[in-house]
């Protein structure tokens, strides 16, 4: 019996491949002058067929008369899931037409008001049928471009006629970078790394733990602003295509980062500042966002502003981290066992974690669990 | 100057737009003025069913039932509308974590078919972290999802899930048809083949097996072991993932009048027709400058929803290459499809653009993504 349950719904997931037709769709152009709004209004007659019962007899064809004695029905069913804010709509006269996906009923509106800049439009049509329905507008105004916008049935009011995309491209790659750093553990471990010390100061007798916050925020600072402006101008270049470098060599070089960040913990290894260093690591980790931005798949025509975006999302999540590691190793430094445990420990396991990267990384095989 | 030929250009654009509507003047009243989609049994039924449901829109067997009759429409005739009615129907529970575990799992179901991968992975992800019975087809879902998305090893986790709940068929199936993908041809091919030794299968499990032995065999160069598996599904019990499979293999092979053949009777879906576009193209046949602009037209009308080129983003990559021969437009096209969908025809559509293009950054970029996945492919490894 389960064999045969499953067998249907394997057959079922497997033929999902097939794709599609197209979806439903209404069509709403709106033309805006001075003083008055024409619309014309498209909707598909399969759709209110669905909504409404047009075929009365059931025989799967549409006929004019089914159409027309449907017509109140339909005009009643679409005219209150409509509304723009401070224009009443009138119907003038209706039509039908034929689109490549069948017929449409038209419905020709007219209102006396004026179209604001960024019309609030109040869409529902087919949300109880259909919640993959969408509302294609066009909004015309003299002398300027024609407008498209996508209506989503729902409930609450929705601003149009400007395009809603970079709005939502803003959340959207601010958000993308944020994930990923809060996700891409190697870049936190790398941050990890440099911040371990940072409540405590190199002295000849090894490290001491600072007296004042001010003294372990400043180095912090310091290595931050370093890692960030490197890693900017590498997810720059490498974004623009200017430099380009393959993942084969900047993902191992990711994992030495850390082993070395790690190591120079327990025994200065690092000839020059850390700032120094942390810069020139940087540069590397930025060309590995990069490789994360290219599957992302970032709009040409807006790609600086999406790439700034991106950005802005790395820093904020970086941001995050750095302010609460550095916070709770503050609290923590004067503990006895800081030094032997969190530094040292936590470099060795940083360290051990590199090794493993960067042997998966270059031999190709798996062993961590991300 | 600049606005008047700004305003011409909006008001062609505009034309050109409208150029796809068609108005329509009815003299009498017994003229048809369109004709529904076939449904699957009888119409009244299918309305009083509607109508029950419209009564109780929180019964969950009567949701189930017309989510499962939609679903399979939506299958068979390739029409998205219908996966957006069997949505409707579970619209009821939206975001309510009491939602009936067999609603749960529909809708995770449905948002596979509708593409919405990482949503589908996350319901359910919900619905297995819930205590109960051991559940085999939720597990082969998410295993099916994840081995669209190219994460093999999440994939291979659940298929062992499906062995824990008991359907020991389906765990096996499962892990071969990954195996297969990393390219371990020998031992998947054998794991397929032991499966198909039990003379008891249903015909139906026998075609899924075959189908999945024939893509392995596509996979690893071997074009007469495909074809012979092929056709064996085919034979078995014929469904529109394996014409659609096959017909791509034949165009593969340059066998382009034979998968015009095979795809004259099925509906004609996007996906059929952009297979007819293809082969009808690249044979020079007569009917495929119809097909052409029908699949034009299709794509335009699909772009005027902004998320359309993520949505059609494989089949309008594989309509800009074949057909318009626009290798960068391809690329750009293959390379967001790939963000979110990694079946093997994903990387290799995105391979074909990345070499059509002959770009170097394309092309290290495709084989990175391939590398990441572990897919193995011969087909893919000569273009890289």
């Amino acid at each position: 019996m389960i064999r045969r349950l499953l067998l249907a719904f394997a057959l079922l997931v497997f033929a999902a491949g097939a794709q599609a037709h197209k979806a439903s769709d209404s069509y709403l152009q709106i033309d805006a002058n001075d003083k008055t709004l024409a619309l014309r209004w498209d909707i598909a007659l399969r759709d209110l067929d669905v909504a409404l019962g047009l075929d009365a007899n059931d025989d799967g064809s549409l006929t004019w008369g089914e159409v027309k004695a449907a017509w109140p029905r339909i005009q009643a069913y679409a005219l209150p899931r409509l509304a723009i804010a401070g224009c009443a709509l009138h119907v003038d006269s209706t039509a039908l037409e034929r689109r490549n996906d069948g017929a449409y009923a038209v419905m020709l509106m007219s209102s006396s008001c004026v179209l604001a800049q960024a019309p609030v439009i109040a869409y529902s049509l087919l949300r109880e049928v259909d919640p993959t329905h969408r509302g294609i507008v066009k909004v015309t105004r003299p002398g300027q471009p024609m407008a498209l916008t996508m209506l989503t049935p729902s409930d609450v009011a929705m601003p149009a006629s400007t395009p809603p995309e970079p709005a939502h491209e803003t959340a959207g790659f601010v958000r993308e970078g944020v994930r990923h750093i809060l996700t891409g553990y190697d870049h936190v471990l790398f941050l990890l790394c440099l911040l371990l010390p940072s409540v405590m100061r190199r002295t000849p007798e090894g490290w001491r733990s600072v007296d004042k916050l001010s003294q372990a925020v400043w180095p912090v600072v310091g290595i931050v602003s370093a890692f960030t402006v490197a890693h900017s101008i590498t997810l720059a270049l490498a974004a623009t295509q200017v430099v380009s470098l393959a993942p084969a060599f900047i993902e191992p070089a990711i994992a030495v980062t850390i082993i070395l960040a790690a190591l120079d913990n327990v025994w200065p290894v690092f000839p020059v500042r850390r700032v120094v260093v942390t810069f020139c690591f940087g540069l590397i980790h930025g060309f590995g966002f990069a490789g994360v931005l290219a599957e992302l798949n970032l709009p040409t025509a807006a790609f600086a502003w999406a790439l700034l975006q991106f950005n802005v999302g790395l820093e904020l999540g970086q941001l995050a981290v750095v302010v609460s590691v550095t916070a709770l190793l503050f609290l923590l430094r004067h503990r006895p066992r800081y030094r032997g445990l969190v530094i040292r420990g936590g470099s060795f396991a940083a360290m051990l974690v590199g090794v493993l990267w960067l042997i998966e990384r270059t031999a190709n095989v798996s062993i961590l669990p991300m | 100057m600049r606005i008047p030929v700004f305003a011409l250009a909006v008001a062609l654009a505009a034309a050109a737009l409208s150029a796809h509507a068609v108005p329509i003047v009815p003299t009498r009243d017994d003229e048809v003025i369109d004709v529904l989609p076939a449904v699957n049994g009888n119409r009244a039924e299918e309305r009083r069913l509607r109508r029950q449901l419209a009564e109780a829109p929180r019964d969950p067997a009567l949701a189930l039932a017309a989510a499962k009759r939609y679903l399979d429409q939506a299958h068979a005739l390739g029409d998205p509308r219908f996966a957006g009615m069997a949505m409707a129907a579970l619209e009821p529970w939206q975001d309510d974590a009491a939602m009936p575990d067999a609603v749960l799992l529909m809708r995770a179901t449905l948002q596979q078919y509708l593409h919405e991968f990482d949503a589908s992975a996350a319901n359910l992800q919900r619905l297995l972290a819930r205590p109960g019975e051991p559940r085999p087809q939720a597990w082969l879902l998410l295993a099916t999802v994840r081995r669209v998305q190219g994460r093999y090893a999440e994939s291979d986790a659940a298929c062992r899930q499906i062995a824990r709940a008991g359907a020991a068929l389906h765990a096996t199936a499962c892990a071969a048809e990954n195996a297969a993908l990393r390219g371990d041809v020998a031992r998947a091919r054998a794991a397929f083949n032991a499966l198909l030794a039990d003379r008891g299968l249903a015909a139906a499990t026998q075609a899924w097996l075959r189908t999945s032995l024939a893509e392995l065999e596509q996979r690893a160069g071997d074009a007469s072991a495909a074809d012979v598996a092929y056709q064996a599904s085919l034979r078995l019990a014929p469904d529109a993932y394996t014409t659609l499979a096959y017909a791509d293999f034949l165009i593969e092979q340059k066998r382009q009048a034979q998968a015009l053949v095979l795809l004259k009777g099925q509906a004609r879906s996007d996906a059929v027709l952009l297979r007819l576009a293809i082969a009808g193209t690249q044979a020079g046949a007569a009917s495929s400058s119809a097909d052409v602009a029908e699949m034009r037209e299709r794509i335009a009308l699909a772009n005027e929803r902004p998320d359309a080129k993520v949505f059609h983003g494989r089949e309008q990559a594989m309509f800009a290459l074949a057909v318009d021969r626009d290798a960068k437009r391809a690329w750009e096209l293959a390379r967001g499809n790939a963000a979110r969908q990694r079946e093997p025809l994903d990387v290799l559509v995105l391979a074909q653009a990345a070499r059509a293009s002959g770009e170097p950054l394309a092309l290290q970029e495709a084989k990175r993504i391939a590398n990441e996945m572990g897919l193995r492919d011969r087909r893919i490894e000569v273009l890289l």
